[in-house]
């Protein structure tokens, strides 16, 4: 249905614009359509009042508490749209008794008869109420210097439109309802453009269709708040590359202090340096690293990935710093219980569903204490955060549960890959051929067994022999001595780099 | 009275036992009426009957139609009342003085308003003269202004009267118009002490057998009683419902006291404000009570439920007594009662005198939609 700029206007978007806007409303529906507004002094006008009508009331009509109750009770018979009444007339109770009658009551400080005509012609033209609306919602923009700012107004503004700002497929700010599908809503989005013209961003929108708002009128409004966002995005970029850079730079600086030959041959830990509390940084006690790395590292990742990532780890935890490192990032926790891992968890639990979008996986290092402990749990972190791409994006590993098969996770598959390539040139010819090297692994991990492998992979033993052959013929001689190591490390090596691809 | 205990009906005397459920009677067609001056006036009034006899109380048909009859009533406030108690003599003096002045004697005395403290005094005024005391007064309950009564509605004058105030001073007003009559008397009963013992409508019980409102004063003590009898307030509403007609609108919970400033009708001694009662259980309607010197009007969700003339109380549920207009507080769990007023009060001219119009609220009233 599409809805034209004469539409009657609704009570929501009355109480947007002045006289309105500077009112107390207690509206029971904002969506409720205005058609009329009667000033009314007597009761006698009240009961003549027709449906949808607005009615100011003065004079007799406004003597006291008494006869409020009484209009808000003709009101409610006569399923008028709004009471607006002088807020000397109006007190608690009858708030209480608008909100039991569901009726919207709108208390004012000016003259009623003033308010009075000033509706009336905002009724009377509701296109020039919607522009003074959205003049006046530029002014609120920007007021603003933060997305989050941005979002709020725009979240406030626009009742029942949730808003939604969003990169990629992540909402960085506003309400996420915005993305949830509704039969009875209608999804607009706005583009917002970084510096240098390229698109950084979405605005979304989910605008109900029987709604107070029209789409059109919505979009409008999200295309005034470009400009705004822009200005704020710029700015934290801003904010968030400086940071970035020093927090690489302090941290480069603590990484070499345990090489560092210690002062006047004293040899109790390294102390501490001062500028780390600047940062915010906790170093002095027991410190448990977090790596967090993409599932398939390319490189250094782009600083718009860092800010994001910063944003959604540092939420709830604004002190813990985030370094980034070559691929990943390094975090860390600090306390004085090496054993307390509530806080850590419960950030991790938090961080689950941005790591899943942003495809990364955790490693957690063990706590040791001071500086060199830290850059200790670091390498463990890192460590095991290797292991925790075998677990897919989101998957957090822990040090702790890593022990030796941490080796295997630092093979170099893509070349061991290769040298199969070279070696077992008809076996990696074969169609069967992940099969094939997938059950010699598994025989070679059963240390023989046929049964165990059969077992494990869930094949009927006489397979796993035909299987055994066929890899033999192929030239996978798994049961020469001198060379089983070798083929090991090779079906280890080739069978993580085919389950890689076959998730990817 | 000689009856048991809990007897109704009509009484033929009243004697000094039956002073408690006089007053409390009158009180429960006064609710905006305190407690000040209860002891000074019930131990006179007792004092007077034990010393002079019990006063009989007669229908109005039970007198010779030619007995001249005058009614008194006490002017003012009754805490001025209190401060400044009577010094016995002002009901007489201001009788004999319309005596003097129309040259008659008077067979009886009426209450000008079988309520409040004017109930008392009219049987003060019957011992004192030593004539019988006429079971009918002229409101049926209390109204503010001296021609609110059904003789002024029945074209008898209120005049001539005459004001006896505590000091000795009197003021006597003869004047074509009732409404008059009382704008001249307020502007004398501060000067005179801030209340005063009226005697008015002097007439003849012919008159009042058409005029006056019949049966009042006896059924101020069967109320009376009703309410001595501490007894559990469902049972009480139910037995007032049988002798006044009340029924009770809700029960609920005061909310909140609300004074409001606003404008209101000057020839109307009133501070408006209301009173917001969460209604338990029922609907959980929210009741505003509308208070000027008595309680005008109760809204109920907005609604126009009750309203003068209907005579609105509240019974304090927990204590199971009358709540006084200036002993509520928020919390309180009340009852509000509605007791219809005489029929008299609902005819048109009834209305226009006392009706909620006359309190500014200009609204239908429940009973004549």
């Amino acid at each position: 249905m599409r809805r034209s700029s004469t539409l009657p206007i609704t009570l929501g978007e009355l109480a947007r614009v002045q006289p309105l806007a500077a009112a107390e409303p207690h509206l029971a529906d904002p969506s409720r359509t205005v058609e009329q507004v009667v000033l009314a002094e007597t009761f006698d006008r009240l009961r003549r009042c027709t449906p949808h009508v607005l009615v100011v009331l003065h004079n007799e009509a406004a003597t006291g508490g008494w006869s409020l109750a009484a209009a808000l009770h003709l009101a409610w018979e006569r399923n008028l749209s709004a009471v607006v009444v002088s807020r000397s007339v109006a007190g608690g109770s009858s708030v209480a008794l608008a909100e039991r009658l569901h009726m919207s009551l709108i208390l004012i400080d000016d003259d009623p008869v003033d308010v009075a005509l000033q509706l009336a012609g905002q009724v009377s033209a509701p296109a020039a109420a919607r522009a003074l609306r959205q003049a006046r919602l530029a002014e609120l923009l920007a007021e603003q210097t933060g997305i989050r700012g941005v979002l709020g107004v725009l979240n406030r503004e626009l009742q029942q439109v949730p808003v939604a700002l969003m990169i990629g497929g992540v909402v960085i700010a506003g309400q996420s309802a915005a993305l949830t599908e509704r039969p009875q809503a209608r999804r607009i989005e706005v583009e917002v453009h970084a510096p240098g013209e390229r698109s950084a961003a979405r605005l979304v929108a989910a605008v109900p269709v029987s709604g107070p708002a029209s789409v059109e009128q919505v979009e409008s409004l999200l295309r005034l708040a470009r400009p705004s966002l822009q200005a704020a995005w710029a700015q934290s970029r801003l904010d968030a590359a400086t940071r970035a850079a020093h927090e690489q730079a302090a941290f480069g600086l603590l990484r070499r202090l345990p090489s560092a030959p210690p002062p006047s041959g004293e040899q109790a830990g390294i102390e501490v340096p001062a500028w780390t509390s600047e940062l915010g940084w906790q170093v002095g006690e027991a410190n448990r690293a977090v790596w967090l790395a993409p599932l398939r590292p390319s490189g250094e990742p782009p600083p718009e990935i860092t800010y994001l990532i910063r944003a959604s780890w540092q939420r709830g935890h604004s002190t813990w710093p985030l370094v980034a490192e070559g691929d990943g990032w390094i975090s860390w926790h600090s306390g004085a219980d090496p054993d307390d891992v509530v806080a850590l968890r419960r950030a991790l639990a938090g961080f689950r569903d941005s790591a899943v979008a942003h495809r990364l996986v955790i490693g957690v290092g063990r706590a040791h204490a001071g500086v060199a402990g830290l850059m200790r749990s670091v390498a463990e972190a890192r460590l095991a955060a290797h292991v925790a791409r075998e677990g897919g994006p989101g998957a957090v590993q822990w040090f702790d549960q890593v022990g030796a098969n941490a080796a295997l996770a630092w093979l170099p598959t893509t070349e061991i890959a290769q040298v199969a390539d070279l070696c077992l040139e008809e076996l990696m010819a074969a169609k069967d051929r992940a099969a094939l090297v997938q059950t010699v692994l598994a025989v070679l991990d059963a240390g023989g067994s046929l049964s165990q492998a059969s077992q494990h992979l869930g094949v009927h033993r006489n397979t796993v022999l035909g299987r055994l052959a066929r890899a033999r013929q192929l030239g996978l001689t798994y049961d020469e001595p001198g060379q089983r190591l070798a083929l090991h490390v090779l079906s280890y090596a080739l069978t993580a780099l085919w389950s890689d691809t076959a998730a990817d | 009275m000689t009856g048991q205990p809990g007897y109704i009906g009509a009484s033929a005397s009243i004697t000094a036992e039956d002073v408690p459920a006089l007053y409390e009677g009158a009180k429960f067609y006064s609710p905006a009426v305190g407690d000040a001056n209860r002891s000074s006036i019930t131990s006179w009034l007792a004092g007077l009957l034990d010393r002079n006899g019990p006063v009989p109380l007669l229908r109005v048909e039970a007198v010779p139609p030619e007995t001249a009859c005058v009614s008194v009533c006490v002017l003012g406030s009754g805490s001025a009342m209190a401060d400044l108690p009577p010094a016995g003599d002002e009901f007489e003096v201001a009788v004999r003085q319309i005596e003097r002045l129309q040259r008659v004697s008077f067979g009886a005395v009426y209450p000008l308003a079988a309520a409040t403290i004017s109930a008392l005094v009219a049987v003060v005024a019957a011992a004192q003269l030593r004539v019988p005391l006429l079971d009918a007064d002229g409101m049926g309950r209390t109204f503010a202004l001296i021609h609110h009564t059904a003789m002024h509605l029945s074209g008898v004058s209120p005049t001539p009267l005459a004001a006896v105030g505590p000091t000795g001073e009197s003021v006597l007003v003869e004047v074509p118009s009732g409404p008059r009559a009382d704008r001249m008397l307020r502007a004398n009963v501060d000067t005179v002490g801030g209340w005063a013992a009226l005697a008015a409508y002097p007439t003849t019980a012919g008159v009042l057998r058409r005029a006056a409102l019949p049966g009042t004063v006896s059924r101020i003590a069967n109320v009376g009683r009703l309410l001595l009898d501490r007894t559990d307030p469902d049972v009480l509403v139910t037995r007032l419902g049988t002798i006044t007609g009340c029924r009770r609108v809700a029960r609920g919970r005061i909310a909140e006291l609300e004074h409001l400033s606003r404008p209101s009708d000057v020839t109307i001694p009133a501070h408006p404000s209301s009173l917001v009662i969460e209604e338990t259980g029922g609907l959980g309607r929210q009741l505003r009570i509308e208070l000027r010197s008595e309680i005008v009007a109760v809204f109920a969700d907005g609604a126009l439920v009750a309203g003068a003339p209907d005579l609105i109380s509240l019974l304090d549920v927990s204590r199971g007594v009358l709540a006084t207009l200036d002993s509520l507080e928020p919390g309180d769990l009340v009852d509000v009662l509605a007791t219809p007023a005489d029929a008299v009060w609902y005819s048109p001219r009834g209305m226009e005198m006392v009706g909620m119009a006359s309190h500014g609220i200009p609204l239908a009233h429940p009973r004549r939609r």
